[in-house]
């Protein structure tokens, strides 16, 4: 057995023995707020056992593994339905890069831990009603205050901003210049004076994105984390990070076993609904889809564990299988003809196909939309040009609204 | 299974797209196109030379024992030009029906002879529309075989052919010379493929296999739709460049057309298709002869076919007007994307098997 198969065993063993207190079945009928008491015990019994912060320094708290020993544990925990999505940005995107460029150590270290136990959440404040998809379009103003900053503006589909303690930020200092140069990155306290947190219910009912406006909110120059106006290129290496995230050929919602089991107390036309060729055709095209994404998965771990940089198709994971998840979900309300208008409020997305549909769109948009993953894999894997810009070089501030 | 390819298998994939670029020729290829009964000889020089004929047969018959990875990436490169002759794949598949069959006879007086290239073999599955028959139409009796085969690939040309024929109750694998059949030829859109009506009259064939035969059919079968995998996918992969190259240089209103997101998010699905096969084919390739190894086919056959398909369609759309002309020669691709989806079983097949394996359901 390799390390990493016995890391995995190892974690998987751990896992088990979290599974009743933690696990999908011990969440069920839970409100949001006791669910994120409950994940915050999980987190600290994940760190204590040694799975927090499994790719993160030593000397910041982590376990100074590498990203392979984190994508196992990741993968394995999935599987588990353990309440970490109140935690997923915060632990994703501001730990690393608040790691990688706050000067004050201590206070680094202190955060660190308490995010990795659960203690504090970290939010992303990124897009906003003007810059989304275009993040170097956002309008939030950061304005020199005596020593320090004065930040005026609102950001928007803020995942988990209503329970996070910090925030990591982009705003525009220079408006005078073209709009990527004009950027600053801070980290920015969510309990500070003048920040206002509005929950965005969402299609589906659920309400993990929030409206943010900060209004007049007073930050300290030790709270910048770029050069001034060299804010974007943080922002770069913050998404990129998620390049070793974890994936799942799924989209994130139920397994093509789940859809067999279902079809198989169904008939079409009075006959075993998987003897219709219909629905052979839409498994077997999903099985290979699912199948090659796992392979694609499988190849990336054997690269990085071989000490290599993965291959550049990681990319297509997200874009094939959530599209195809919002399809396939389609497929089986149909499938269930008329019983396939019921819907159960409880229901996880990782199981219940119109809970999958429902969510589907937003697992299309967020975190880059179809349309920008598309545009990256045109331009930073195959060479293709970038779309035509019409605002490119121009000063941020002449840019027609 | 998958895995990552060695410095060894980097090396077989380089070295046979660097001859074949060397030495293919397109218009040699457009000109067999509307002639029946040729193939491309100096492609199938090159493969009797490179000793791909004899890659993946066992060292002790003749061969190189190298396995279907080796075959996958020589048959991506030769998917890459188009090449002009079906053997590399039905040749194999011959080769691996006897060597599983068990007439050990059979095995010493052909083996060594397909892996040198001195004889030509094909293999004849199919009764009309279906792969893989529960009953063929085709009798084995007295030691003759009588019944006709169906536009058999490769069948003008072969010298010896494994055939799937009725024998009492169940159909078994039989191996039949070809100089004691009737070949009718058969007029298609890509005739380099030798497709033939291969009717026998009383013509003398040897038992392959009996009791197991249906398995070792479709391992068989399962094989050459790996191979085939290769071929869409080196195919598709080259449409892929050649998309991406003409959208960088094309112009249009002003700039290259690849700056239209109709035209570079088309190449980046594409993209997309052709990784989902190369992934599929890796799995497939390395999961010969372990469990859920039919399964892994299906996927990489469903996966390769879409993506060549679809390569043929959108590369030629994005080219506009010159890729639909005789002379640029796009057209060979199109071809060869439905030829190969059509060989060693098409999509309907592939769904069925991949389904019933994964269910346990038949259709």
């Amino acid at each position: 057995m390799s390390d990493y198969d016995s890391y995995r065993a190892a974690a998987r063993a751990w896992l088990q023995s979290m599974a009743s207190e933690f696990g999908k079945e011990a969440r069920r009928g839970l409100s949001e707020e006791q669910d994120l008491a409950l994940g915050r015990r999980y987190l600290a019994k994940r760190y204590d056992a040694g799975y927090g912060g499994i790719h993160l320094p030593v000397e910041f708290g982590g376990r100074g593994l590498s990203h392979v020993e984190k994508l196992i544990f990741d993968i394995e925990e999935m599987g588990f339905g353990m309440p970490i999505v109140y935690f997923s940005i915060s632990l994703g995107m501001p730990v690393p890069i608040i790691i990688r460029f706050v000067e004050d150590r201590e206070w680094v270290r202190e955060r660190v831990v308490k995010a990795l136990r659960g203690e504090e959440i970290w939010c992303q404040l990124f897009s906003e009603p003007a810059g989304g998809s275009d993040l170097a379009g956002l309008r939030t103003r950061a304005e020199p205050d005596g020593d320090g900053w004065k930040v005026n503006g609102q950001k928007l589909w803020t995942s988990w901003a209503q329970y996070a303690d910090y925030g990591i930020m982009v705003a525009r200092t220079d408006p005078t210049v073209p709009k990527h140069k004009g950027l600053t990155y801070f980290w920015v306290n969510m309990h500070a004076p003048g920040v206002k947190v509005r929950p965005i219910k969402l299609a589906e009912g659920g309400h993990d994105v929030n409206e943010v406006f900060l209004d007049d909110v007073r930050l300290e120059d030790a709270q910048r984390m770029s050069p001034v106006g060299g804010g974007f290129g943080v922002a770069m290496a913050t998404l990129m990070i998620e390049r070793y995230a974890a994936t799942d050929s799924n989209g994130f919602g139920p397994s093509l076993d789940n859809l067999v089991e279902l079809a198989r107390g169904l008939e079409i036309n009075g006959k075993p609904a998987l003897q219709d060729g219909r629905v052979r055709s839409a498994v077997a095209r999903n099985h290979a889809m699912r199948a090659g994404l796992d392979s694609i998965t499988t190849r990336a771990m054997l690269s990085m564990q071989a000490g290599k940089e993965p291959g550049p198709e990681g990319a297509l994971n997200k874009l094939f299988s959530v599209r195809s998840r919002q399809k396939l979900s389609e497929f089986a309300i149909d499938l269930q003809g008329e019983k396939g208008v019921s819907f159960d409020p409880d229901g996880l997305f990782t199981e219940d196909w119109t809970t999958s549909w429902i969510a589907a769109p937003t697992g299309r948009i967020a975190g880059g939309a179809d349309e920008m993953l598309l545009n990256t894999i045109a331009e930073k894997i195959l060479g293709l040009p970038q779309d035509h810009r019409p605002d490119k070089g121009i000063p941020f501030n002449q840019i027609p609204a | 299974m998958s895995f990552l390819y060695d410095d060894g298998h980097m090396a077989i994939a380089t070295e046979s797209r660097r001859v074949l670029d060397a030495r293919m020729n397109k218009d040699r290829l457009l000109k067999l196109l509307e002639q029946v009964g040729h193939y491309d000889e100096p492609f199938w020089q090159t493969a009797i030379e490179q000793g791909w004929t004899a890659l993946a047969i066992p060292e002790e018959h003749g061969g190189l024992g190298l396995r279907l990875i080796e075959l996958g990436l020589v048959a991506q490169a030769t998917g890459a030009h188009t090449a002009g002759a079906p053997f590399l794949t039905v040749g194999y598949g011959a080769a691996r029906g006897l060597l599983h069959g068990t007439d050990e006879s059979l095995k010493e007086e052909w083996l060594p002879q397909l892996a040198s290239g001195e004889k030509i073999a094909t293999v004849a599955l199919a009764d009309a529309s279906a792969p893989l028959p529960s009953a063929s139409s085709v009798r084995f009796e007295n030691g003759m075989l009588t019944g006709t085969k169906n536009a058999v690939v490769g069948g003008l040309r072969a010298d010896v052919a494994l055939v799937w024929a009725q024998h009492g109750e169940e159909p078994a694998l039989f191996l039949v010379d070809l100089s004691q059949a009737a070949r009718n030829p058969v007029n298609s859109f890509d005739n380099s493929r030798l497709y033939a009506d291969l009717v026998f009259d009383g013509t003398p064939a040897r038992l392959v296999a009996d009791g197991t035969a249906r398995q070792i059919a479709l391992e068989t079968l399962a094989a050459m739709a790996v191979v085939s995998a290769h071929e869409q996918l080196g195919g598709a992969e080259e449409l892929l460049m050649m998309a991406r190259d003409y959208a960088l240089t094309r112009r249009a209103f002003g700039q290259p057309i690849g700056a239209f997101q109709s035209i570079k998010h088309k190449i980046a699905e594409l993209y997309g298709l052709v990784e989902l096969a190369r992934a599929n084919c890796i799995h497939a390739a390395a999961s010969e002869g372990r469990e859920n190894y039919l399964l892994a086919a299906a996927d990489a056959r469903i996966a390769a076919t879409e993506a060549y398909d679809t390569a043929a369609r959108d590369c030629t759309q994005i080219h506009g007007g010159i890729g639909v002309t005789w002379e640029q020669g796009l057209h060979l691709h199109m071809r060869r994307a439905r030829s190969l989806a059509i060989e060693q079983g098409n999509l309907m097949f592939w769904e069925d098997l991949l389904v019933e394996q994964m269910t346990g359901v038949a259709a």
